[in-house]
């Protein structure tokens, strides 16, 4: 094995185990927690690559920083969605978010 | 004249069918003047009848017979048709005759009833059908109309519906005779399949099964003629299909004369003696015929001695006398069968016609509550004792005869059957003799007294006595002019001379002998009954011939009837039934899915996701 | 499949070292039953996957890793569980049908991906990465990725204006 499939897999564990938590965990913080988990299991992917790729470049780096960047923004606004849900319905469990069922 | 009334033997019955049209049309509004409709439609039928009969009796001419293309299909033509030879301008006069006669007695005993002219329209029909069964010219027609009488059986003895006893006869009659049907029916088909042209009609099947050494082999002869015989059996209760008859006796009277007793019962006779060609091309089925008649002629002659219902005693009678018939055809004579069957249809229709007035005097049908009616009720006493005496072939009344001329023809053919015929000869005398003397002599058991029947119904009974004495000297061993009209050569007669003398003198033995139980005394009555109870309890229940078939048909049917309605309910409707609720099942499986649940929808996007990859990435291993 | 040519170098057992915290880290991470217990441990595996950037020669990755999600996402989700009421922790009730299923598809796609990683063939690298990381990032993010940069720096007024405008409580017609 070499390095960057040692890298690969190390992403490939956190990814599966991030999706795991998305899956099955109740409160929505946590949900949001895991995406960032999986959302960082890619960012190794890219950095990994960028370094024992087949072209080596600081592409994947930078490519990651957008990556970090926009998951920043997107945990701010989930958080915000969550706490005006909060604020209407006092719950953060997820399974009682069934306005879709039907 | 140069117009001959066989050209307008079509016509005989088609005046029934009017009638029975213009009965069904009129409905009930017509309870005055339905029962006149219907008389004047089997008047007219018998005027023309009695036309042609005497013109073919005078003129001897040639057999007219007219036919038209009925179906074409590709090759294959049927036709439809009339034939009038002697035999069925005979059968014609017969028919016709008994009627009107019983058009006429039904008036007086279906008075009260509200269904009158539904009654009179089922009899027209009846009638009619009847007549087309006698003129028609090839099987297929005949058929049909043995179909049509065996309807209007089944209309007629389940007349009086709300009994259920009446109506569990009028469907056994029609099942049984159904069993008959279908021999019939394969007959047909067999006939149809191996006659050249696949002709059908009467005069053809006469020509092929005629010249020896014909296109038809033996074998198959025989079986078509066994099966033909087998129809035969059903319509006129021969054993084993005889089972039918006493039961039909649910119906009423005058139907029990006009149908069970004259016409349609000898329907069967009169097929056999149609398609004679075959029979006597094979001499199994002759031996089968004689057999089974000699065989039913006793068997039923002993069931009736031991019976009390009136009706059924003469049902028996009649399945008794058909079987006589029957041995005449198996023996050879068709002009000693039709002979008896001509007497047989007078003296019967008397007979059940004057149990009709006894019954509507007496208000019973069980001989054990009647007696002494002769006094008060003198015409049906002294009619009925006629048609007794003709029954038990005492001289010089029909009966003597005609029964003469079958056991003559037995004894030429095999001893045994006359010695049969003989004893049967015996028991039908007995029979009747303790009939007339339980009913008409001795002390009454009512408490109220019986009067004599109205004259519609007492006119008939005088006529009909009239013909029983005379119509029995158109054939006697001394001058056969019937069978010269009817078969166009005269029979021979071996030792005629012991056979008339052993037939009156086993009649009078039995007569001898009722008097001796029924009115002297000398003979305790239940001198057999106390030293045999078993016996006469057997005789009683018919020989459990009843019992046996609901043990072994009924009953397995009505079983495997009800394993296929389970079948049907849990199999067959389970099926239907899975398909509603499986699909309700996938609808309410597929509910679940959509549950509102954000996390059931990323896992199904999950698993839809690893099932793609592994199908495409798994492409390359197959 | 299993052919382990492991060469047992420096490098080979920071990066081992390193994997099993972030791993450890994500596990406890969804063992845990107290949310703030979950917080801590995700934040020990980012603060892992940053070495493990520093060991692949992207420092300044690592600590924009460091001080973004360490730093900001992980106070945010702080104050978002300040913010809620979650009495019914530990008191989950088990929905083992969701929970066995997800297991299953997990597994299957890590092995998707494992078999993917096993049979992909990585030829050798050509060149080695410049040294100043930082400067070199610098430098290619304000030319040639510019646009982007702008676009980001768009998205995160758009994403702060908007956090802003849901979260604000609505104010009484008065």
């Amino acid at each position: 094995m070499t390095m960057l499939a040692s890298y690969l897999t190390l992403a490939a564990v956190l990814f599966c185990v991030g999706l795991y938590g998305v899956l099955t965990k109740r409160n929505a913080i946590v949900v949001l927690l895991c995406i960032e988990l999986m959302l960082n299991a890619a960012n190794l992917n890219l950095i990994a690559f960028s370094k024992y790729g087949v072209i080596p470049s600081l592409t994947g780096q930078i490519f990651s920083l957008f990556t970090i960047t926009v998951a920043a923004a997107e945990a701010a606004v989930g958080m915000a969605i969550l706490i005006v849900w909060y604020r209407n319905r006092v719950t953060v469990n997820v399974d009682e978010f069934d306005e879709l069922r039907g | 004249m140069s117009t001959s009334f066989a050209e307008y033997a079509w016509l005989v019955p088609v005046f029934p069918l009017a009638a029975f049209a213009i009965l069904t049309a009129m409905g009930k509004g017509a309870r005055n003047i339905g029962p006149w409709i219907g008389m004047i439609g089997t008047l007219a039928s018998l005027v023309l009848s009695l036309c042609i009969a005497f013109e073919r009796m005078t003129d001897n001419a040639d057999d007219y017979s007219k036919s038209i293309d009925w179906l074409q299909v590709g090759s294959l033509k049927l036709s439809a048709g009339f034939e009038v030879t002697n035999l069925t301008s005979l059968m014609l006069v017969i028919v016709t005759l008994v009627s009107f006669l019983v058009n006429v007695y039904s008036q007086g005993y279906m008075k009260d009833d509200e269904r009158i002219s539904t009654f009179y329209a089922y009899v027209a029909l009846f009638t009619s059908s009847m007549l087309g069964l006698v003129l028609s010219d090839n099987l297929l027609t005949f058929y049909m109309f043995w179909e049509l009488v065996g309807v209007c059986s089944f209309l007629l003895v389940g007349f009086w519906y709300n009994k259920p006893e009446a109506k569990a006869a009028a469907k056994k009659a029609f099942i049984v005779t159904r069993i008959g049907d279908l021999g019939l029916l394969i007959a047909l088909l067999l006939l149809f399949w191996y006659m050249p042209d696949h002709a059908l009609d009467f005069t053809t099947i006469h020509n092929v099964f005629s010249t020896p050494g014909g296109v038809i082999s033996v074998g198959i002869t025989t079986l078509i003629a066994l099966l033909i015989f087998l129809g035969a059996v059903g319509k006129s209760g021969q054993f084993p299909l005889h089972t039918w008859l006493p039961d039909a006796m649910e119906g009423p009277t005058p139907i029990s004369a006009l149908i069970h007793a004259a016409t349609m019962v000898a329907a069967g006779v009169f097929l056999v003696a149609r398609t004679f060609p075959i029979f006597e091309a094979s001499d199994a089925a002759m031996t089968t015929v004689a057999v089974i008649g000699a065989f039913t002629a006793i068997f039923a002659a002993t069931i009736g001695l031991a019976q009390n219902d009136i009706k059924r005693i003469l049902a028996y009678s009649t399945v008794s006398q058909l079987g006589y018939m029957m041995l005449a055809l198996g023996v050879g004579s068709v002009s000693a069968a039709m002979f008896h069957l001509f007497t047989h249809a007078f003296f019967k229709a008397l007979l059940f016609l004057g149990a009709g007035s006894v019954i509507h005097g007496a208000h019973t049908q069980d001989i054990r509550e009647m007696g002494g009616l002769g006094k008060t009720m003198k015409i049906t006493a002294w009619t009925f004792g006629i048609g007794a005496l003709a029954l038990s072939g005492i001289p010089p009344f029909a009966g003597f005869w005609s029964k003469d001329a079958i056991l003559a023809a037995a004894l030429d053919q095999n001893g045994i059957l006359f010695a049969v015929g003989a004893i049967a000869a015996f028991f039908t005398a007995l029979y009747m003799a303790r009939l007339y003397f339980l009913v008409f002599t001795g002390k009454s058991k009512q408490d109220h007294h019986a009067h004599e029947s109205p004259s519609s119904m007492t006119i008939p009974l005088i006529v009909l006595a009239i013909l029983s004495v005379v119509v029995g000297f158109v054939d006697t061993p001394f001058k056969s002019w019937l069978s010269e009209w009817l078969t166009g050569e005269a029979p021979e007669h071996h030792g005629s001379g012991i056979v008339m003398v052993v037939s009156a003198a086993v009649g009078l033995l039995g007569i001898y002998i009722g008097w001796l139980v029924f009115v002297k005394g000398t003979v305790r009555r239940d001198a057999v009954s106390s030293r045999a109870p078993a016996l006469v309890k057997t005789l009683e229940r018919k020989y459990y011939v009843d019992e046996l078939y609901d043990l072994l048909l009924v009953k397995p049917l009505r079983s495997l009837g009800k394993a296929l309605q389970a079948f049907d309910d849990y199999i067959v409707d389970g099926v239907v039934r899975l398909a509603g609720y499986s699909t309700s099942a996938l609808g309410r499986l597929n509910s679940r899915l959509q549950s509102g649940q954000v996390q059931a929808y990323a896992l199904t996007a999950l698993i839809g996701i690893v099932i793609l990859a592994l199908a495409i990435a798994g492409r390359r291993f197959w | 499949m299993f052919n382990f040519n492991i060469d047992f170098s420096g490098e080979f057992f920071a990066f081992f070292s390193l994997a099993i915290c972030a791993i450890v880290g994500a596990v406890l991470a969804i063992n845990f039953t107290k949310v703030v217990h979950i917080v801590m441990s995700l934040a020990f595996t980012f603060v892992a996957l940053a070495g493990l950037y520093i060991l692949l020669n992207a420092e300044f990755v690592a600590f924009v890793q460091v001080l973004l999600y360490v730093g900001a996402v992980t106070i945010l989700m702080i104050f978002g569980i300040m913010m809620t009421k979650h009495d019914g922790e530990g008191q989950e009730p088990a929905r083992p049908l969701l929970e066995t299923l997800a297991a299953i598809g997990c597994l299957c796609l890590f092995g998707i991906l494992f078999f993917a990683i096993r049979n992909a063939e990585f030829p050798a690298q050509v060149a080695p990465l410049p040294d100043d990381n930082t400067r070199a990032i610098g430098l290619e993010l304000f030319s040639r990725y510019a646009v982007p940069f702008e676009l980001i720096s768009v998205l995160l007024t758009v994403a702060f204006i908007g956090a802003v405008a849901l979260a604000k409580r609505e104010e009484d017609p008065q």
